[in-house]
């Protein structure tokens, strides 16, 4: 019994470690798993006059209006070169009780990755939570509830 | 020529977006040089094309995320065919649809003038099109 707590325990904490790596300007980023809804070709993505820089605009997906976000305007990444397959990554952002869905456009999507917690060190404790080595790099942990509660 | 109070949104495109206004809120309609000058709500709007009128528009909330990163109050978003539509209250117009605004970016004109064409075909649009609409 306690072994098949301990694997459940074990299972949940390397789900919540799951990541999808995308590529974002020069920078690699690893979202949260659980929170990807799809990752999809770049959307195309409709400007709206006086935004941000970090908001693209907006796209149509699954017949909604999607607000797309510019992932690598988000953490601050110099520009990388011009990408050849980029996409839109949709996902869930803000707190569980008040999740919102939105675009996150970036240049690759490049795998699926294990971030253990201990592995990371903290960042601004807001959008990025932290930076951890995955395969020789560090990459960028992103902590997307946050996106949605810094309003 | 002015758009009678029907049922459903006016579609606008302005400043490169497309842009919803109840039918219910306009009170007139005019060719303005190469766009169109809209009354509603007692405040003056200006388009550079008109897309047409429809119904059926299922208007959502902006989510608060797009409020973070875009200072304008829209009534709320749709989408039309495969188009992101901002659907917004006239009382307070974006500054992209303010008539004389400074610093609005024109939009490329007329349909048809150096468009992608998308939106404009009128594709599944509710028989309401400008034509009809007009006095």
């Amino acid at each position: 019994m306690s072994d098949l707590l301990d694997q459940a325990e074990s299972r949940a904490r390397r789900e919540e470690g799951t990541h999808l790596l995308v590529r974002a300007g020069e920078y690699s980023c690893a979202l949260p798993l659980a929170l990807v809804r799809r990752v999809v070709r770049a959307l195309t993505v409709h400007p709206l006059p006086g935004a941000a820089g970090e908001l693209e605009g907006l796209a149509e997906f699954g017949g909604e209006p999607l607000p797309v976000l510019n992932l690598a305007r988000l953490v601050s990444s110099p520009p990388g070169a011009n990408p050849s397959y980029p996409v839109t990554v949709v996902v869930w952002v803000g707190p569980p009780e008040a999740r919102e869905t939105i675009g996150l456009s970036a240049d690759a999507a490049l795998e699926v990755v294990h971030v253990p917690a201990g592995s990371m060190v903290a960042g601004d404790g807001g959008f990025v939570q932290g930076e951890a080595p995955v395969g020789g790099e560090v990459v960028r942990v992103l902590n997307l509830e946050a996106l949605g509660n810094e309003a | 020529m002015s758009v009678p109070h029907a049922r459903g949104f006016l579609l606008v495109r302005a400043a490169g977006g497309v842009w919803g206004i109840a039918n219910a809120d306009v009170d007139g309609l005019a060719a303005r040089g190469t766009g169109y000058r809209i009354s509603a709500c007692g405040e003056v709007l200006a388009a550079d094309e008109i897309l047409g009128v429809v119904e059926g528009l299922s208007v959502r909330p902006a989510a608060p995320v797009l409020r973070r990163y875009w200072s304008e109050l829209p009534a709320g978003l749709a989408v039309y065919g495969r188009l992101p539509v901002v659907v917004v209250d006239p009382r307070y117009p974006p500054a992209a649809l303010r008539l004389g605004e400074e610093g609005r970016q024109p939009g490329p004109g007329r349909a048809g003038e150096g468009q992608s064409g998308e939106g404009q075909s009128g594709e599944g649009q509710s028989g309401e099109g400008l034509d009809e609409a007009r006095d």
